[in-house]
């Protein structure tokens, strides 16, 4: 155990991205992290089934990725930065990503927000 | 003898760098955010240093897992600007400051502050999304910069207290190098946010402008804490302010904070704070 994170087990709501959930979605996090490379932003967009065999994705990560389900990719073991990857590439924002985390819609989020217009 | 003449906290929330991009400047919701910078930018084309040490975090851009550095120092004469998915940023390649930066990595290792090196890596919006705020391309950059990668990502990340002495210890590898330079240190990162779970867009400004204060006049309650406690009072993603004492680490106990900015409109608090040695400044000028 990480004396540093002692008592963050009493955070609802959180999943600490540490070296287990590293491990268990190093897969889908290597797939996430490499839309940074235009060749592999390019096979995603036109053929993603094709960009997840390539990846070496389980059937249960292809469906997360999909639906661009957020709240369950968070879940499953993704870091929110190699999501931000796949939400750029889809057109995405971070307040949508957020809302959907909450189980809320964008503007039921965006009405608990100082500007919303500021993204 | 090189030496360290202020140093600045920031946040490095990307859309900083997407407002700058897109000169948002006069537009209301983001006009707050560029006054907050004005004062840093003025004190930094008065003072003009030459050197930008920059403590930041990269977002599983340029590292992935499958071999995350805890410390990394960037020691290459250019660092491209990475592509986070959009392609990279309209700005230039940052300059590097390969000399010092291998002279600092020399020191450090010799302290027993065992980092990674890295050469011609691209370097993520941890980094830059500030930087045009205070320090813009005109068109290129006003003087270099090198850049200390910490983890912030990955748990188990370094203590507070590692990152406040990892400042420490590069505050003794500037002064030792023998050129005369004018160095500021930044540390970016925070303030309150969280980026994943139901707990996502927790915020707390009570807690910031705690962090704030403390920051300058009481780091050692600051380096005391546990991640936990960071995560707690500020959002997960939040404890990445353990970057900010490593930026206090590198100044002197009595430098004073002379400009602060806090702003808030949407997920992340976006903060901005400039320090300034009082010591014995030969061509020392007025304040901002």
């Amino acid at each position: 155990m990480n004396p540093q994170l002692a008592g963050i087990e009493s955070l609802a709501g959180t999943y600490v991205f540490d070296l287990a959930r590293s491990a268990k979605a190093l897969v889908l996090n290597r797939f996430l992290h490499g839309l940074i490379a235009l060749a592999n932003r390019t096979l995603f967009r036109d053929d993603p089934e094709a960009a997840f065999a390539c990846a070496g994705l389980s059937e249960e990560e292809r469906v997360l990725v999909r639906n661009l389900d957020w709240r369950g990719l968070i879940r499953y073991g993704a870091s929110f930065f190699t999501l931000e990857k796949l939400a750029r590439v889809r057109g995405v924002s971070n307040p949508e990503m957020v809302a959907a985390m909450r189980g809320e819609t964008l503007e039921e989020f965006l009405k608990t927000r100082n500007v919303p217009g500021a993204r | 003898m090189a030496r360290i003449i202020g140093g600045i906290g920031t946040s490095h929330v990307p859309t900083i760098g997407v407002a700058y991009d897109r000169n948002k400047r006069d537009d209301p919701d983001w006009a707050p955010l560029f006054k907050g910078y004005e004062p840093v930018a003025r004190w930094l084309a008065k003072r003009k240093p030459d050197v930008l040490v920059f403590f930041y975090n990269d977002h599983a851009t340029t590292f992935f897992f499958d071999h995350y550095p805890t410390f990394a120092l960037g020691v290459s004469a250019q660092h491209p600007i990475a592509d986070e998915g959009l392609g990279p940023r309209p700005v230039p390649a940052l300059k590097g400051h390969p000399a010092l930066a291998r002279h600092m990595v020399e020191a450090l290792i010799t302290e027993e502050f065992d980092l990674s090196v890295f050469q011609d890596l691209p370097l993520d919006h941890g980094c830059h999304s500030p930087l045009t705020m205070f320090w813009p391309p005109a068109p290129d950059w006003p003087g270099a910069v090198v850049p200390i990668a910490i983890n912030v990502l990955q748990h188990p990340l370094p203590t507070p207290l590692r990152c406040y002495k990892l400042g420490q210890a590069v505050r003794r590898a500037v002064e030792s190098y023998p050129e005369d330079l004018k160095v500021v240190v930044v540390g970016t990162g925070g303030l309150s946010h969280q980026m994943n779970g139901e707990r996502a867009g927790f915020n707390n400004t009570e807690w910031d402008m705690k962090f704030l204060d403390l920051i300058e006049r009481d780091p050692a309650t600051l380096t005391a804490m546990k991640h936990a406690d960071y995560m707690r009072l500020g959002g997960t993603e939040g404890a990445e302010v353990i970057m900010w004492l490593a930026m206090r680490g590198a100044l002197s106990n009595g430098a004073k904070k002379i400009h602060q900015n806090y702003y808030l409109p949407m997920t992340a608090a976006m903060a901005v704070a400039l320090f300034e040695e009082t010591g014995p400044q030969p061509e020392q000028e007025d304040p901002v």
